[in-house]
């Protein structure tokens, strides 16, 4: 199946931002810690995550992420708003 | 027992690493320009001492630098420096190996930038606190380097560099630790802190168009110190541990000396910078005599000065005359808790070379500030005692001394 945008534009942010992995080695199945991320990367990738897509994850929420699924899940649920 | 240093890393804002900082020291090249790193049109002080080309990913990777502070990543690189000229440190066990650390402010420019961020109802970085925290650079160095022994952090405003190489002195002589890499370091060229200063009338205002003039100790027409940004690392071991290594030995370090004036939270005050200069000529076992130079605290501050100078004279006498001063701040500002540490170096540098560096924008001296300071010009003279000195808000007053080998 063809990758979303989202999906697409998520990978590639996530290949720049994390060291030593390739954009085809990132799927929307990839849990963060397979991606070599600790627990304080992964709040770093998510926080960053927020700025590039111009979202805003929710505390409890974000403790439930594993996988790059999830950020890609969130920004196709919540768009982002205008003003933000 | 005696202590020596080995090795010394410097990054300020007139050269990176020791040879490039002395050799514009000596030169009398000043390292004030307008401010690069932010729009400082609405500053009353729009100059400082940046360290111009600084990059720190060219030894940090991008996580790191997402980690860490600009105050961090300066002692980083000191700290590299410092290592590299000192040789290896691995003959001694890792829990021997202390890190002593001195900032004033720690991150604060994280700590600036994600305030900012907070009022305006946005998210906060992950590492905020970690990286504001003013242990963080002695951490990271820690972590870099494999030092698993003491690891501190003094953080006692302008003084916290000297604090921190006392400190490190302290630790090697009462066995807690058999190298210490001690130094300071600061980054806090920005528009909060500088605020901060305005509002108490400390930073210069009247040399916004002339910025290599501001910096101007001891001159009549000084009007504040000028905001510097920097680190300076020395690393100090035992004499005999590092002649049995072959270390190149720079000086030895023969004294510390520390007091609180107990008076006022940021006026300085003669008689507890006395005390701390005699404590540490005390400590270093040394008759008043053999002091024939002083790295002096000189931050070019109305007051400031004169009152150093007042101290100076208190304490030795008519024999302050003949004591050659010179004022490492009218080159590069006033780096806060990296001061004291690139001060002792250029103290070190002085002994090690016979090259007392000047104390530039001295064309007119204020007739209460009476004694050496070298001005404009470098000399030759060879010295063998010097004492750096640190004075710092909170009435914290530091005093160094070192001899030569």
């Amino acid at each position: 199946m063809d990758k979303t945008d989202t999906e697409q534009k998520v990978i590639q942010f996530i290949a720049s931002k994390v060291e030593n992995v390739d954009v085809s080695q990132i799927t929307t199945a990839s849990q963060f810690g397979e991606l070599g991320l600790d627990s304080m990367d992964t709040v770093q990738l998510l926080f960053d995550a927020e700025e590039e897509f111009g979202v805003s994850f929710d505390g409890d929420e974000v403790k439930n992420f594993r996988s790059v699924g999830d950020i890609v899940n969130h920004i196709d649920n919540h768009p982002p708003s205008v003003s933000a | 027992m005696r202590i020596v240093v080995t090795g010394m890393g410097v990054v300020s804002p007139i050269g990176m690493g020791v040879d490039h900082f002395w050799k514009a020291a000596i030169k009398g090249m000043s390292g004030i320009r307008r401010i690069q790193s932010f729009d400082a049109s609405r500053q009353r002080s729009q100059i400082a001492g940046e360290v111009i080309g600084f990059d720190p990913t060219s030894f940090l990777s991008a996580k790191q630098v997402e980690q860490t502070d600009r105050f961090t990543q300066l002692a980083l690189l000191a700290a590299s420096l410092a290592l590299e000229d000192a040789g290896h440190l691995d003959g001694y066990a890792p829990e021997r190996r202390a890190v002593s650390l001195g900032s004033g402010m720690g991150g604060f420019a994280t700590f600036e930038s994600s305030a900012a961020r907070k009022l305006q109802n946005k998210s906060i970085p992950p590492f905020t606190v970690p990286r504001i925290m003013a242990n963080s650079a002695a951490a990271w160095i820690a972590a870099r380097y494999g030092l698993k022994g003491v690891n501190l952090t003094s953080s006692t405003a302008c003084s916290s560099g000297g604090n921190a190489i006392g400190m490190g002195l302290d630790l090697l002589r009462t066995g807690k630790a058999d190298a210490v890499i001690a130094g300071g370091a600061e980054a806090c060229v920005l528009p909060l802190t500088m605020s901060g200063f305005e509002a108490l009338f400390a930073l210069s205002t009247h040399y916004n168009n002339d910025p290599e003039q501001a910096s101007r100790p001891f001159a009549k027409d000084r009007d504040g110190f000028v905001i510097g940004e920097g680190a300076g690392i020395l690393i100090l071991e035992k004499e005999e541990e590092a002649v049995k290594r072959g270390a190149k030995i720079y000086a030895y370090l023969a004294g510390y000396g520390c007091t609180c004036d107990a008076m006022h939270i940021v006026a300085p005050e003669v008689e507890g910078q006395v005390s701390a200069m005699k404590a540490a000529i005390r400590d270093a076992g040394i008759p008043l005599e053999r002091v024939d130079y002083i790295n002096a605290h000189a931050t070019s501050t109305p007051l400031g000065d004169i009152v150093e100078t007042k101290a100076i004279k208190e304490l030795f006498g008519e024999r302050a005359q003949e004591i050659a001063i010179s004022a490492t701040k009218s080159l590069i500002g006033h780096t806060i808790g990296a001061s004291a540490a690139i001060g002792s170096i250029a103290t070190v540098m002085t002994l090690y070379t016979g090259t007392i560096h000047p104390t530039i924008n001295l064309a007119e001296v204020d007739p209460e500030c009476d004694l050496r300071y070298t001005p404009n010009q470098a000399i030759q003279q060879r010295v063998q005692t010097g004492m750096c000195n640190a004075f710092g808000f909170g009435g914290n007053n530091v005093s160094i001394i070192f001899t030569t080998v």
